[in-house]
């Protein structure tokens, strides 16, 4: 086992223009004494809030007893002489107590509501949750894994670390690794149940046990400070409206010394010969399309700068070309057939693009995909892996 | 005993992980349930279907079973935990050295936690007691955690809570 501390301190905050309570960690005091400062802090939010205090729950990862007693008795208390106000106690769907313990407030107060505060996760998480969509993803790993098993051991990967792979999706990215690099304990994240229980499905059905397949919110985990020797996070910064959010979770998460390895795209530069230009210019649509839905599929090449100002050192950056030559072309067509239909057959569509626009669109990819059959052709999509260490 | 039909045959728990100490020396750092907890919790969380929270509920519930036997405060003898597992179910087998008054007071309070109005009580504990007694602690564990609590005191001066966590289920 890993000897991590045990103990996380607990962090309480107060922001008066959001009129929010935060208070986030561990909090398992022995006498309300020992928050007291805290609970000041909380009644001294109420004195200053109109209307509505939210109280934030949703990195709440222990309360005891002792603990939620004294937080519950300033608001019912202030429930009873302040008629004026109303309290919003906001939990998260990943930890499951705590919408279950404050609810019961409601029950004496009607004043106090409980929202489950469900990410939104990124703008356009539903086109890629579609389970339609899930083949593909396993097709895409299969072609990245060709070049990645050869990567990761450059950015660090060795057989008995430990390791996270963060948005893990249907899983498939940590059965490889695990077979290939032997870690002593894997735990893969992602906040999607259907992709989870595929996951679990697909290790229970190899006889696989020892991956954590866990439910949660990449941009705040349950998941303990610098755990993690290495920590993966595929194709997902650059769907996620702050990635540097989700880039502090990660950094967090690693231990000192240890190294957050990320992959992600530049979508303008799928490439193809023959018919070049259609297919650039429907990938040039892509990224415009991607952006509209506040997700910057371009971001492979900030990879460094987002590691950069993250706090990483001893950053390494390389990019690498999936191909039609890398196997079955066929593969890749697939590949290429998913994306039509998810981003000219979806998304395309919920933007409101005209008919003109979305068969312009769909020949790009059809293009791709005829350069990818072709016996002459070639066809690529270009990722970037980087990888940066979290200083000790 | 009430509750009992629908139990499962003691043979049919498996034991996962104990651990015991001197009183004294549990009793010497309120830190101790919190990382007792914690460690505990992780280990037998790994295999479970999600074993990230899967932990972090059963850490949650132990570390109130402990915290109510650091509050029973006798400094003599030894504190026991055994964990075992039947199913989606964790048994907690908690021993301690509990005083003669102090066993009447135990009795009862387990005993509120099969109670028909055990959900009222847990409510107006919230809404009017200052601090959680120990008794508040139990029907949190019912209520919140779908826990069944006994008390075994066949084995004097300690008695032992025997809590059955259904967590599994709970943590979808
Ligand atoms: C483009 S997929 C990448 C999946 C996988 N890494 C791969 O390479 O195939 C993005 C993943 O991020 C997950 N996701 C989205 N929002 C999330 C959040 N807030 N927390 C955790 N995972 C999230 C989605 O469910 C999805 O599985």
């Amino acid at each position: 086992m890993s000897t991590t501390a045990f103990a996380v301190p607990f962090k309480a905050e107060f922001d008066p223009n959001s009129q929010e309570f935060a208070i986030s960690g561990v909090v398992r005091p022995r006498s309300a004494d020992e928050i007291a400062a805290t609970i000041s802090m909380l009644k001294g939010a109420i004195e200053e809030v109109r209307g509505v205090l939210y109280v934030n729950v949703k990195r709440l990862v222990q309360m005891n007893n002792t603990a939620y007693h004294a937080f519950a008795r300033v608001l019912l208390d202030a429930c009873r002489t302040r008629s004026d106000i109303r309290f919003v106690v906001v939990t998260s769907s990943v930890v499951g107590w705590t919408e279950r313990m404050f609810a019961h407030l409601n029950k004496i107060e009607p004043q106090v509501t409980v929202e489950v505060y469900d990410s939104k996760f990124y703008p356009g998480q539903s086109f890629v949750e579609n389970t339609s969509f899930i083949p593909i993803l396993r097709t895409q790993t299969k072609m990245t894994w060709r070049h990645e098993r050869a990567i990761l051991p450059r950015h660090g990967l060795r057989p008995g670390m430990t390791m996270a792979d963060i948005c893990c999706g249907i899983g498939d990215f940590a059965m490889l690794a695990r077979k290939e690099f032997q870690p002593a304990r894997i735990v893969a994240l992602d906040h999607s149940k259907a992709s989870l229980a595929y996951a679990r499905d697909v290790a229970s059905g190899f006889g696989v046990t020892d991956i954590e397949y866990t439910y949660g919110d990449a941009s705040e985990m349950l998941l303990e400070d610098s755990q993690f020797d290495f920590v993966t996070c595929r194709h997902s910064l650059q769907i996620f409206n702050q990635p540097d959010v989700l880039l502090k979770e990660l950094f967090r998460i690693c231990k000192p010394g240890g190294r957050v390895y990320i992959t992600n795209e530049k979508n303008s530069h799928c490439l193809g010969e023959p018919r070049a230009q259609s297919i650039q210019w429907t990938y040039n649509e892509v990224a415009k399309l991607f952006s509209h839905f506040e997700m910057d599929v371009e971001l492979g090449p900030k990879s460094k700068r987002y590691l950069v100002d993250a706090g990483f050192d001893d950053i390494i950056v390389e990019s690498f070309m999936v191909t039609n030559l890398d196997g079955d072309p066929h593969d890749f067509a697939d590949i290429i057939a998913a994306w039509e239909n998810v981003y000219a057959g979806e998304m395309a569509v919920k933007r409101g693009d005209p008919p003109e626009f979305i068969d312009r669109f769909r020949q790009g990819f059809r293009d791709h995909i005829f350069a990818a059959l072709h016996p002459k052709g070639y066809a690529g999509w270009p990722i970037w892996a980087a990888s940066g260490r979290k200083p000790l | 005993m009430h509750g009992a039909e629908n139990q499962p045959t003691e043979a049919a728990f498996e034991p996962l992980l104990q651990f015991e100490m001197e009183m004294g020396a549990f009793l010497s750092d309120w830190n101790h349930c919190d990382q007792l907890s914690t460690f505990m919790a992780r280990m037998i969380s790994h295999n479970r279907t999600d074993p990230v929270r899967h932990s972090n509920f059963f850490s949650s519930a132990l570390n109130e079973l402990l915290e109510v036997s650091f509050r029973s405060g006798s400094p003599d003898g030894r504190i026991g935990c055994a964990v075992y597992r039947w199913g989606p179910t964790e048994r907690v087998e908690l021993t301690f050295p509990c005083p003669p008054g102090q066993r009447q007071f135990y009795r009862e309070a387990v005993s509120k936690t099969r109670d028909g109005d055990a959900h009222a009580r847990y409510l107006d504990s919230i809404s009017t007691d200052l601090a959680p007694s120990r008794e508040a602690v139990l029907l949190d564990l019912s209520i919140n955690f779908d826990a069944n609590v006994r008390l075994d005191e066949s084995d004097p001066p300690s008695i032992t809570l025997v809590v059955d966590l259904p967590l599994e289920g709970v943590v979808r």
